[in-house]
């Protein structure tokens, strides 16, 4: 593993960013690495962006990845995935997206318009060195509904080579958040399933 | 979060604090909320049944040094952790508790800062207040040192007898990594009397001098004790003089660009600076730079004592503009600064458009009624031609400024009722805008009441508005004297009880709820003279929420035969519920079920009666 490994969750407030945190640094300690989150929450539960930086290592580093040192990007939102990648992401970032959008709310008639998928992934091409697009709605409406959506993104890092965390190690941690029988399990399994 | 790995635990630098706490044996504990250092006493008070200590969320800032000043003088070790701009709020009182001292107890004041203002209404470096009452100073730069740093300073205010500040950033507070466990002491203390004078007078000055001296001991301390940190090379190219945080930003900085001949002297204790510390390490290297956040605090202090030395060194940091004044400190600004310090060429980043990003505006939560509030002020506003001024406070409310810039000023705490009764005396000389002043309910115990009895006794012509939604949201929910959810020993305070006590010429008690009686309420209100007072019964959806499971009942439902669609936007663009979408394949508004609270604000908004309630089957 290179060290730090840094992951980036890019999120809005609601979306269980800090969860994605904390099952990350109890799995990185369980691994035996030493783990360092920083949370960016300032007025998020008013529907704000939400970014949580994990460095893994064998020592502690600074609470925030450096601009361009993403080895992954976990994008809950399409549109919080590019706003981070813009200023995080570099030249070894493998990003994973969901790609259903949160829309923004129009406050002052600005009438800001939500970019098009297609055009955020474009960027996002050019940002990162790969990027991995997840369609969660169906299977998580499924499961139980989207908020499980960090569980579902978790489980498909964990399976991805690159990840410098076990899948079986990450889905302990977030068994001991949630507890086994937790509908989340599943959404990671699901999750999990989806990059093999 | 505590999750045990080996003998470590991972931990947030406000929880360390509070576990620190808990090691240094405190008993006492007052605080009143504020990001970022609420969870040190969120924490504590999770745990005050466990270890026998008192916890309280005070009226404000002020009131919380002086209950735990109180503690420590009867010999209680005691804790006041604050919010930046709440040690402003406490540092009359603090400017004075320097000189009279501290009990046997102990007292430690932690100040969290917030560089960027990431949740404050401005960016301010508290470490001024150490050097203005002359007292100890302490950064801890790392979860470790936020944990054991507590039971040091607690010790140093016993053995002083004055108050130590420990001093977080954001960034310590809010981030989390492993640290190791303590024991927590056996009770030694026993609340005892008063020792004889308390108080400054007739000789402030001489209080004043005994203080200097206390510090002139206080830095040789500070140079024998563990915390410090020198650069383990005997000489240096450039010395980093770092503090707090900036710590970690330098050494990853140093890493990054693979430099040599870069060393740290990396201070915990800022103030008094620890000289014969600084001049060892000044004397190995020809360059130093400072890394440390939001003002240049230690800069200046090494700068005066370096006037001293025989060499004195070549400085840079925020006064040589090597390093931004203001602002987050960062491994890129660090990497930045050593880079052209040591003429390191540092690799482009590729750039590329981002037109294409908008912004996601802050905005009121679905069904909170701040919103119907600042949806009432916008038509009243408009219905007296636009002279209207809102003289707005701190809170979720303080988003006002966003929304279509229905809050037009918004500073400190209680601070929009006294700058209101200003405004309210100016008819004499031509200002013709109706003023209106808005606070929320822990706000109004914090800071409002001498403002609201001045315009009173001033008869100063305004109203007063108070979003009541009975708990201080903002912060996640702690209680205050008003809050409709008591502790068990707390006795509630009535806000109302306190407006008719002071006798303005008008009150009224209005539900925030009901968009169209808002509406009149605050036109006929506003257009009444003299002092004016409403009450209004509002609700933190939030607070619902963790309070009982919300049962759907009813859903919403946009017409498409009655909605005039682009030609109106008012739902979508004007109210700006989050929880109402624009549907671009559809061409109108949608109701977002996930998000909607059903709380049939928009019903009242649409002017097309376009909006409909079903009930669910």
């Amino acid at each position: 593993m290179r060290a730090p490994f840094n992951i980036l969750v890019a999120g809005v407030g609601g979306q269980g960013n800090l969860v994605c945190g904390r099952v990350l640094a109890d799995a990185s300690a369980q691994t035996g690495l030493r783990p360092v989150v920083g949370d960016t929450f300032g007025a998020s539960r008013r529907g704000g962006s939400v970014l949580t930086h994990l460095r893994i290592g064998k020592t502690d580093w600074a609470p925030l990845i450096p601009m361009g040192e993403v080895d992954i990007l976990l994008g809950l939102e399409p549109l919080e995935a590019l706003r981070a990648a813009l200023e995080f992401a570099g030249n070894r970032t493998v990003a994973i997206i969901s790609q259903t959008k949160i829309p923004i709310v129009d406050v002052n008639n600005e009438k800001y318009e939500y970019p098009a998928l297609e055009k955020i992934i474009d960027s996002l091409n050019k940002l990162c060195k790969q990027v991995i697009v997840l369609d969660a709605e169906e299977t998580l409406t499924r499961i139980g509904s989207m908020k499980m959506l960090n569980s579902y993104i978790l489980g498909a890092m964990g399976a991805l080579t690159q990840s410098p965390l076990p899948l079986k190690i990450i889905r302990e941690s977030l068994q001991s958040i949630f507890g086994a029988s937790s509908a989340n399990i599943v959404a990671f399994d699901e999750g999990a399933k989806l990059v093999h | 979060m505590m999750i045990d790995s080996k003998h470590e635990t991972i931990m947030g630098g406000n929880e360390a604090i509070a576990r620190g706490a808990l090691e240094a044996g405190i008993g006492f504990c007052a605080s009143y909320p504020g990001t970022p250092s609420t969870e040190i006493t969120t924490i504590l008070q999770r745990l005050a049944e466990e270890y026998d200590i008192y916890v309280e969320w005070s009226v404000n800032e002020k009131v919380a040094l002086e209950a735990a000043a109180g503690a420590s003088w009867a010999g209680v070790p005691s804790i006041c952790p604050m919010k930046s701009l709440g040690l402003n709020v406490a540092s009359d009182f603090l400017l004075n508790l320097n000189l009279s001292g501290t009990g046997t107890g102990g007292l430690v004041i932690v100040v969290c800062d917030d560089p960027r203002g990431h949740s404050s209404s401005n960016e301010q470096d508290s470490r001024f207040y150490a050097k203005a009452a002359q007292i100890p100073l302490l950064e801890p730069s790392t979860y470790q040192e936020a944990k054991d740093i507590v039971p040091f300073a607690l010790k140093l205010s016993q053995e002083y007898e004055v108050p130590v500040l420990v001093r977080s950033t954001t960034r310590l507070s809010h981030s989390r990594g492993l640290v190791t466990k303590g024991d927590i002491p056996k009770r030694e203390w026993k609340a005892g009397s008063l020792k004889d004078g308390l108080f400054n007078v007739p000789a402030p000055h001489f209080k004043h001098r005994d203080i200097l001296n206390k510090m002139e001991q206080i830095s040789k301390t500070y140079d024998e004790s563990k915390w410090n940190t020198q650069p383990v090379e005997k000489e240096l190219d450039v010395l980093i003089i770092s503090s707090g945080i900036s710590r970690r930003y330098s050494q990853e900085a140093i890493h990054l660009l693979d430099s040599k001949d870069i060393g740290i002297l990396n201070l915990v204790t800022t103030y008094p600076l620890p000289r014969r510390s600084v001049v060892a390490a000044l004397k190995k290297t020809k360059i130093v730079l400072f890394s440390e956040e939001i003002d240049p605090f230690v800069e200046d202090e090494v700068r005066s004592l370096a006037v001293e030395l025989d060499n004195i060194p070549e400085f840079h940091g925020k006064r040589s503009g090597a390093i931004p004044a203001y602002g987050e400190m960062t491994t890129d600004v660090m990497r930045g600064a050593i880079a052209i310090l040591k003429n390191i060429k540092l690799d482009k980043r590729k750039k590329i458009d981002s037109d294409i990003l908008v912004p996601r505006p802050l905005t009121f939560c679905a069904g909170c009624t701040h919103r119907n509030f600042y949806w009432a002020v916008r038509k009243v506003r408009k219905r007296i031609g636009g002279k209207l001024v809102v003289a707005g406070d701190i809170g979720c409310y303080s988003l006002g400024v966003f929304y279509d810039r229905a809050m037009t000023t918004m500073q400190a705490m209680g601070s929009g009722i006294g700058v209101a009764t200003g405004l309210g005396q100016l008819e004499r000389f031509g200002f013709d805008s109706k003023v209106l002043a808005v606070a929320g309910d822990s706000t109004f115990f914090h800071a409002c009441i001498p403002g609201l009895i001045n315009a009173k006794h001033k008869n100063s012509n305004l109203t007063f508005v108070i979003l009541d939604n009975a708990t201080t949201a903002m912060t996640g929910f702690q209680t205050h004297p008003g809050a409709l959810h008591q502790e068990s020993n707390q006795k509630r305070v009535k806000i109302e009880e306190i407006i008719k006590a002071i006798e303005p010429e008008f009150y009224a008690r209005g539900d925030a709820n009901n968009i169209p009686e808002l509406i009149d309420l605050l036109y006929s209100t506003i257009t009444k003279d003299g002092l004016k007072v409403l009450l209004l019964d509002s609700i933190c959806v939030l607070e619902e929420a963790r309070r009982e499971a919300i049962v759907k009942e009813t859903s919403f439902r946009i017409d498409k035969e009655l909605c005039k669609g682009e030609k109106c936007l008012i739902c979508v663009s004007d109210f700006a519920c989050p929880a109402i979408s624009w549907d671009k394949t559809m061409d109108h508004p949608i109701i977002l079920d996930q998000l909607c609270v059903q709380c049939g604000a928009c019903v009242a908004v649409c002017p097309h009666d376009a909006i409909k309630e079903e009930r669910v089957q």
